[in-house]
């Protein structure tokens, strides 16, 4: 007997319109409906924040029993614990009783979580321990075993790296990384750690989250967007400067660029001090040396809404570019508007010389008051501002940039690489992915269609 | 502020010339006299905004070691010949700010000639046919007298937002 059901036809809008064809990847064609749409907006709520793996923190924000933070995974707001054995948790941050939220700052150090409403306390670990007014229910209306805050389905950690997904037919972290697993190594990896510095920088832009997305896979924007700091002689006068390199496109969605800077040694080794370039042949195999020696520039996604950027600035004309590796992620809150949250990384074996210069330039360069981001999410808001109108939605973007280039054969590492760092062969992966989590029904397909 | 510093009182020649010297600086920013703005800050100054979160008051105010700025002169300057260019788009066409600075209290530091003060804030900004976006908080400013006047040696804007509710943070404080 075939317990296979056979595929459901795929997603359609109320107006008709399949989403397989809001999304047409493998043209470059991308319909202008899926930025800003309520209606689009509803279903990635199903069939993506409800189903896909999110970065929620770094383990280095939690790292004493009963440290917590509050974060969202997907667009849930979520309780990220260590609980007194030291476990990392993740947990729906409403109690279980009328829905309160449980806990309400962004950061505290707790073994008990005693909800203010009627007083429900739940151990760290997520256990109810005790609910109010006890002696008033009758035997078997509270069932305290069973009462415990919502944990999420999944959870998993990679090089610190905590991800949780609310579906319980997720594959596991492991799988669902996968080939993205040899490049996160050699950004997280390559010196047996990193660790974040602060509580992250939080910020509401007034753009619909893909907008925001996209960007953060787009090399060729820096010499327009970025065009202030080119004048300054902060940027190489060369519209080229950034289009060497590779993109690769991952397993599940997942994409990168790994881009050279000047060629000198400066520009080398993702431009780390000399201490931390001398430890990468310890934690990674020869050719994620090499391909870490030819990298200034490195800018990830993990799909769909996690991103690194590693990359060199100055927030000072006339000085020399220093390294910065910073988190991202992009949390949407309604279909024109996305929650911001941006972390600063370090090496945990960097000096406090080091730790001090690349959080500076961090701060000056990128985030909200960065003398190069400031310019990106105005691109955003007024890119998602001209999405509204009806006419609009009537008309696709652009993403046809490479659309023929052939594969790199000779790339030594997993996923498909393609020469040089201009093109939107990454964008258009993401986009087939969305795709393939908007009108794909049963989980097993998505993954299925994700891995062929 | 320090525990040792002598209060200035609003009745005062000094605190009224404090109370200038902050309006002068407002108009200056709300007018994009950039360049003239920076000739307010003495060569040293230091320039933060902490990332503020949301905790206990038991746990303190929930200002951090993270920022939004962190700038010196150099940066500073940066950002205004940034802002002189014609390609700094979050400020290309400009925003309409207004600064609006209140609440003055101020002591003289018991160490020397420096004041230090405590001054609320309120940013408004809009651009474009945007609606407002609005900042408030608290600056604390070590002045250091100059002349009639002083340049800023220390700022430190301790904002009350927790989430930036604003595109970005290209507007100066
Ligand atoms: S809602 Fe939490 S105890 Fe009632
Ligand atoms: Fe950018």
């Amino acid at each position: 007997m075939s317990t296979t059901a056979p595929r459901p036809a795929a997603a359609r809008l109320s107006n008709g319109e399949a989403i397989a064809d809001l999304a047409r990847a493998e043209e470059g064609l991308i319909s202008r409906r899926i930025f800003a749409d309520p209606e689009v907006y509803a279903l990635e709520q199903e069939r993506i924040f409800a189903r896909g793996w999110f970065f929620i923190g770094h383990e280095s924000e939690i790292p004493e029993p009963g440290d917590l933070v509050t974060r969202s995974a997907g667009i849930d707001p979520v309780i990220l614990v260590r609980d007194d054995e030291g476990e990392v948790r993740v947990f729906l941050n409403s109690c279980r009783h009328r829905g309160m939220r449980v806990c309400r700052t962004d950061r505290e150090n707790a073994s008990f979580l005693r909800c203010p409403y009627h007083g429900w306390a739940y151990k760290n670990d997520g256990r109810l321990m005790t609910a109010a007014a006890e002696e008033h229910y009758e035997d078997g209306e509270l069932d305290k075993e069973e009462l415990g805050l919502i944990p999420v389905a999944k959870l998993g950690s990679y090089q610190g790296l905590i991800f949780a997904s609310w579906d319980a037919e997720a594959p596991s972290l492991d799988d669902f990384l996968g080939d993205m697993k040899y490049y996160l190594d050699i950004i997280v990896g390559r010196t047996g750690g990193v660790e974040v510095l602060g509580p992250p920088q939080v910020w509401d832009v007034e753009t619909g989250w893909k907008y925001a997305t996209d960007n953060f896979t787009d090399n060729f924007h820096v010499f327009s967007a970025h065009h202030s700091l080119v004048e300054l002689g902060m940027l190489p006068n060369d519209p080229d400067f950034a289009a060497h390199g590779h993109m690769i496109v991952a397993e599940e969605g997942h994409i990168l660029h790994l881009t050279p800077g000047a060629p000198n040694e400066h520009y080398s080794h993702m431009g780390l001090p000399q201490e931390l370039r001398a430890q990468m042949a310890e934690h990674l195999d020869p050719d994620q040396v090499e391909m870490a020696r030819k990298t200034a520039y490195s800018a990830g996604t993990v799909w769909p809404n996690f991103h690194w950027l590693q990359l060199m600035s100055s927030g000072t004309i006339g000085q020399p570019d220093v390294p910065f590796l910073n988190f991202r992620l992009e949390v949407p809150i309604s279909p024109t508007r996305t929650r911001m949250w941006s972390w600063l990384a370090v090496d945990k074996d960097a000096s406090p010389e080091y730790r001090k210069a690349t959080y500076e330039t961090y701060v000056r360069t990128f985030g909200p008051a960065g003398i190069y981001d400031q310019d990106d999410m105005e691109n955003w808001e007024d890119c998602t501002r001209a999405s509204l109108g009806p006419a609009a939605k009537q008309h696709t973007l652009h993403h046809k940039m490479g659309i023929g280039r052939a594969v790199d054969e000779t790339w030594p590492g997993p996923g498909r690489a393609y020469k040089d760092s201009y093109g939107e062969m990454t964008q258009r992966s993401w986009y087939a992915a969305w795709r393939t989590y908007m009108s794909r029904e049963h989980r097993a397909d998505v993954a299925g269609e994700l891995r062929s | 502020m320090s525990a040792l510093g002598t209060a200035i009182l609003p009745n005062t020649e000094e605190y009224g010339r404090v109370l200038e010297f902050l309006h002068h600086e407002a108009e200056l920013l709300d007018t994009y006299r950039f360049a003239e703005w920076l000739e307010l800050f003495a060569p040293e100054i230091e320039y933060t905004m902490p990332v503020r979160t949301t905790q206990f008051l038991t746990d303190g105010e929930g200002f951090h070691e993270s920022g939004f700025f962190v700038d010196d002169h150099a940066t500073l300057m940066t950002r205004v010949k940034r802002l002189e260019t014609e390609f700094a788009w979050a400020e290309t066409p400009p925003s309409r700010t207004r600064h609006f600075v209140s609440n003055l209290r101020l002591e003289r530091s018991a160490a020397g000639p420096e004041l230090e003060a405590r001054i609320g804030f309120m940013v408004t900004r809009t651009r474009q046919d945007l609606d407002y976006q609005l900042f408030t908080g608290v600056r604390r400013d070590l002045l250091v007298p100059d002349g009639d006047a002083f340049k800023v040696r220390r700022r430190t804007i301790l904002v009350d937002q927790t989430v930036i509710t604003a595109t970005n943070l290209s507007v100066l404080f």
